[in-house]
């Protein structure tokens, strides 16, 4: 058992066109201390399962089944007003676009300091002690002063700075990071993954790290969950999804542009299945090269093929008999 | 960040560095027309308090009685000692006036603080909370807005007005008229519903950032993300709609009384209108007059609105 383990989760989005099978029955479990990484193109499901987490949900969508158990307690049956004891405390989420997720009215002591002391009851002065005693550990230039602006006074790699010391205020367990870095400059991208790293080496963080670069998986992770189009296609260690990959893993592997490539950038062909009238069997099974007629008709189920790797494939221990 | 900055930008980030109502104070200031009304505001504000030494004479004792006003002067034009004319009843029109303001700033404020309250309540808790809270609330709303107000407001001034037996109602020492304030309410009941809806527009819009989601991950409650979230970002609107209701407030107060469905207790600038109607024919001041105090008032508060408008408008930066 994991700090957090995700079973059989299903959140879907009552739309008018139809039902959108977001997260349609996932598992994984997340071992305390460590990084995993949730993979996938847009649309696979990867925020939803972070915001289902949390439940936070955008409406219309809905948790419809499944546990979300932290140190072995579910969540998804507690009361809405006893999340409150979990958001921010247990678990904490940093968003993909710093800018939009400060509110823009209040400085940035005013609001960071506002959430200590809804949390912590304690007075003012403490409140903003606290809020630059966090400051500092995101190693904010300069954060007695930083508390007194306001967001749009800092560029996007110093916001997200902030927004990850927002996450930390109240010492959650878990820290959710949201694709943290794809709206940032290459060289903050840089920056903000060493910072994320540091912390969790210095703090003991457990991280779940939502991405779709496979350079930031190689970098930080030890453990992947692979996710398509709600479903998990593999889960593993870094080491053996890089080396014996599912299909769709190898795929989004290839895509990966190189310096040294003479030919044009390699991509998957066609795009992500539309989730209310989703392929059969295998959701992955129209855009990968290795589909047979057995693809088509069932889901495969998710297999330990050895060394915790799970994988939902049927042709994949035949691609990989070599290796 | 302001200390990363080089020294040459360091007063522009300064600049910058302030909130938004320096932002927007300072954008409003290069607006003229916003600051000519704003002086008008004022000078109104200052005429009604400062009513019983400004006017010449003093107010009518009640508004059935013309008495000490008579001075053998009636139906004079405008002169040096009768600046807007006399009535056919003798009456000082510039004084009336000037009386009348305290009404108009009364019925300004308390039309446009109720109205808000329900526009705000109304449009933030439908537009966050969504689903059948909206649905519930945005149908009361249309109901509101599909009743001719007008009409109503006149029958249910009426109504009540039959029952005021006593003009004034003391409150702490200030005497508040009865039936002016019966008038308010009518009128804000039926004011709020198009303001709600705008209002509810524009939450909508705010919830769906990402800084409420943030609030959400960390545990705020909806009552504090509705107003501790939302509430500030909506203000702008709210106060651009508050602006532009006082002015409506004013002409419709002055529209029911020139009916002649006001409070029969108060001479307001409306009254005046109604009053001296018959006589227009003959003598112009004694209606042109009031009709400027109204127009003018009414002027200022709409430009001074859209003053505000373009001043907290976020998507013109400097």
């Amino acid at each position: 058992m994991g700090l957090l383990d995700v079973e059989n989760l299903k959140t879907y989005f009552f739309t008018e066109a139809g039902v959108v099978k977001a997260v349609d029955d996932i598992s994984f479990s997340v071992t305390k201390g460590t990084t995993l990484g949730l993979v996938g193109e847009s649309g696979s499901g990867k925020s939803v399962t972070a915001q289902s987490v949390l439940r936070i949900v955008p409406k219309p969508g809905k948790i419809v089944g499944g546990k979300v158990l932290f140190e072995g307690e579910d969540w998804l049956t507690k009361k809405e007003d006893e999340m409150r004891e979990f958001r921010g405390r247990k678990t904490s989420l940093i968003f993909q676009d710093p800018t939009s997720s400060l509110n823009p009215l209040f400085t940035i002591g005013t609001q960071l300091g506002d959430i200590v002391i809804q949390h912590q009851k304690v007075k003012k002065s403490e409140a903003a002690e606290w809020v630059i005693k966090t400051l500092k550990l995101v190693n904010l230039p300069d954060p007695e002063e930083a508390v007194r602006c306001y967001p749009h006074q800092f560029s996007g790699g110093m916001k997200q700075r902030i927004c990850i010391a927002r996450a930390l205020l109240l010492n959650p367990q878990l820290l959710f990071a949201d694709e943290p870095t794809t709206n940032l400059d290459v060289t903050i991208q840089a920056q903000i993954i060493t910072l994320l790293k540091d912390l969790q080496k210095n703090i003991g963080m457990t991280l779940v790290m939502i991405t779709h670069d496979m350079g930031i998986i190689a970098d930080m992770c030890k453990w992947v969950v692979v996710l398509y189009a709600g479903n998990i296609m593999e889960i593993g260690s870094t080491e053996t999804i890089f080396e014996e990959p599912h299909p769709y893993t190898e795929a989004l592997l290839k895509a990966v542009p190189r310096l040294d490539q003479t030919k044009a950038l390699i991509f998957i062909p066609g795009n992500i299945p539309n989730l209310i009238t989703p392929p059969t069997g295998c959701k992955f099974h129209p855009r990968c090269k290795y589909a047979q007629a057995i693809c088509k008709e069932k889901i495969p189920p998710v297999e330990d093929v050895g060394n915790g790797h799970m994988i939902s494939c049927y042709m994949w221990k035949e691609l990989n008999r070599g290796k | 960040m302001a200390k990363t900055s080089t020294d040459a930008d360091s007063s522009e980030v300064m600049k910058r560095g302030a909130s938004q109502w320096a932002v927007a104070w300072r954008r409003f200031r290069k607006h003229k027309s916003g600051l000519f009304g704003l002086g008008m505001i004022a000078a109104l504000l200052l005429i009604a308090i400062f009513h019983n030494y400004l006017a010449a004479y003093p107010a009518r004792p009640n508004a059935g009685s013309f008495g000490p006003l008579y001075e053998g002067e009636a139906g004079m034009p405008p002169s040096m000692k009768h600046p807007f004319g006399t009535t056919i009843m003798g009456t000082d029109i510039l004084s009336e006036v000037i009386h009348g303001s305290v009404y108009t700033v009364y019925v300004a404020l308390t039309v446009t603080a109720m109205t808000m309250v329900l526009t705000i309540v109304v449009g933030i808790v439908a537009g966050f909370m969504g689903r059948y809270v909206d649905e519930v609330l945005m149908r009361i709303t249309e109901v509101f807005l599909v009743f001719p107000s007008t009409l109503l407001i006149l029958v249910f001034a009426r109504l009540f007005q039959l029952r005021v037996n006593e003009p004034y109602w003391s409150l702490f020492g200030v005497e508040i008229p009865i039936g002016l304030t019966i008038i308010v309410f009518i009128v804000a009941v039926f004011g709020w519903a198009g303001n709600a809806r705008i209002i509810r527009g524009e939450t909508l819009r705010q919830k769906e950032l990402e800084y409420i989601q943030a609030a959400k991950s960390l545990g705020a409650s909806n009552r504090w993300i509705m107003f501790r979230h939302i509430l500030p970002n909506v203000l702008p609107q709210i106060i651009v709609l508050a602006t532009l209701t006082m002015a409506s407030a004013i002409l419709v107060e002055a529209g029911v009384s020139f009916l002649g469905f006001g409070d029969p207790n108060t001479v307001t600038w409306g009254r005046l209108l109604q009053e001296n109607f018959n006589d227009m024919s003959y003598a112009w001041w004694t209606e042109v007059f009031p009709g400027l105090a109204v127009f003018l008032t009414v002027l200022a508060f709409n430009i001074v609105g859209d003053a505000l408008s373009d001043a907290m408008n976020p998507r013109l930066r400097e």
